[in-house]
């Protein structure tokens, strides 16, 4: 159809399963993010980038729980490789980061984590 | 015909200024109380196991004070040591914009007109001086997401629109007190108005967050937990 992406390869009704798991704590994580960027320092990644804003905590949390939630699921293969360099290479989960307002953002890492993981989506480390 | 002399405008002005006030204080506190038990309900509580000394169990203090916590490499590491000046001008805009309004003498004035009581207030100088404060603090953030790098990259456009929500009370507050627009009573209308929003936007939106680090950096036991909660999640 017109305007409906193409969710092939993409079990949603799995990543939908997983979401409805944390419904509530992600929809008022989502909300509570102020978008301050105080969280920024707190990773050693984005300090070792050179700053680079993609290495930023709650870009990270955003760009990948935000868009499984503002796509209620409906998510498609390319969405989820992008979330897996976000998820995977640019957060090692080492659960440093502060947030503010307090924003349980390891939590939400792993459950983008969890979501691609389902879908066979993860780093092959010993094909890269 | 004279725009305030129209009946719309009379039933409008005098619908924010009465049932729209309740309406508001109705919707802020009781989506606040909801909004704290749906946060509770989240987390669950946990009982902190206390080490006690006993044979082969007491831990003694180390006399040259070695294990003492290293304060200021503590204040180095935080978001205060870090990030100074967003800090203060983020402390001070959240504090203000929470106490101020109370102290405002002008509406000591009406809770005493309303209801005979009141609590004590600002001298107006101060509060005039405080507001300019609270102006400049959401300049500062508006001036961060329009021109700082990582601010702007996860910048979206509620994000504009609650910083505009947040600093309208203020902003009209101040050119209704000095009376710079002709038409005061236009001013003061959306001086209310854009209150009784926010007030009511609260516990819904993106303002959730006033609720959300009170519960969340006082009950959850953590590394960065404010105070000694006792809950986990």
């Amino acid at each position: 159809m017109f305007g409906k992406k193409s969710t092939t390869g993409v079990n949603t009704k799995e990543v939908k399963a997983i979401l409805n798991e944390k419904k509530t704590k992600m929809e008022l994580s989502l909300k509570a993010c102020a978008h301050c960027t105080l969280c920024a320092e707190s990773c050693f990644l984005f300090m070792g980038r050179n700053k680079d804003p993609k290495y930023m905590p709650s870009y990270k949390f955003l760009n990948s729980v935000g868009i499984l939630y503002k796509k209620k699921g409906n998510v498609d293969i390319l969405d989820l490789g992008e979330m897996r360099d976000l998820v995977w290479e640019r957060c090692v989960l080492c659960t440093r980061c502060y947030c503010p307002v307090g924003v349980d953002i390891p939590e939400m890492i792993a459950l983008a984590r969890r979501v691609c993981r389902s879908q066979g989506v993860y780093p092959q480390y010993e094909r890269e | 015909m004279d725009f305030s002399n129209t009946f719309f405008w009379t039933f409008a002005y005098d619908f924010i200024r009465g049932p729209m006030v309740w309406i508001a204080f109705i919707v802020f506190f009781g989506g606040t109380i909801f909004q704290i038990f749906s946060l509770l309900s989240l987390t669950k509580k946990q009982t902190i196991s206390k080490l006690t000394p006993g044979p082969g169990r007491f831990i003694p203090k180390r006399a040259d004070g070695e294990d003492k916590k290293d304060w200021v490499m503590w204040l180095k590491l935080s978001i205060a040591g870090v990030n100074p000046f967003m800090t203060i001008v983020s402390t001070t805009f959240h504090v203000l914009l929470i106490i101020m309004p109370i102290f405002v003498l002008g509406h000591n004035i009406l809770l005493d007109n309303s209801f005979g009581l009141s609590i004590i207030s600002l001298p107006e100088g101060v509060s005039d001086f405080l507001t300019i404060i609270v102006i400049l603090c959401a300049a500062i953030f508006l001036y961060r997401r329009l021109f700082v790098d990582r601010v702007r990259a996860i910048t979206t456009w509620s994000d504009y629109l609650f910083l505009f929500l947040a600093a309208a009370p203020f902003v009209t507050g101040f050119f209704a007190y000095h009376q710079v627009f002709e038409n005061y009573r236009l001013i003061i209308s959306l001086h209310i108005l854009s209150g009784e929003l926010m007030l009511m936007a609260v516990p819904f939106t993106k303002f959730v967050h006033m609720i959300y680090l009170v519960i969340f950096r006082f009950t959850i036991v953590s590394e960065y937990s404010l105070g000694r909660g006792n809950r986990t999640w």
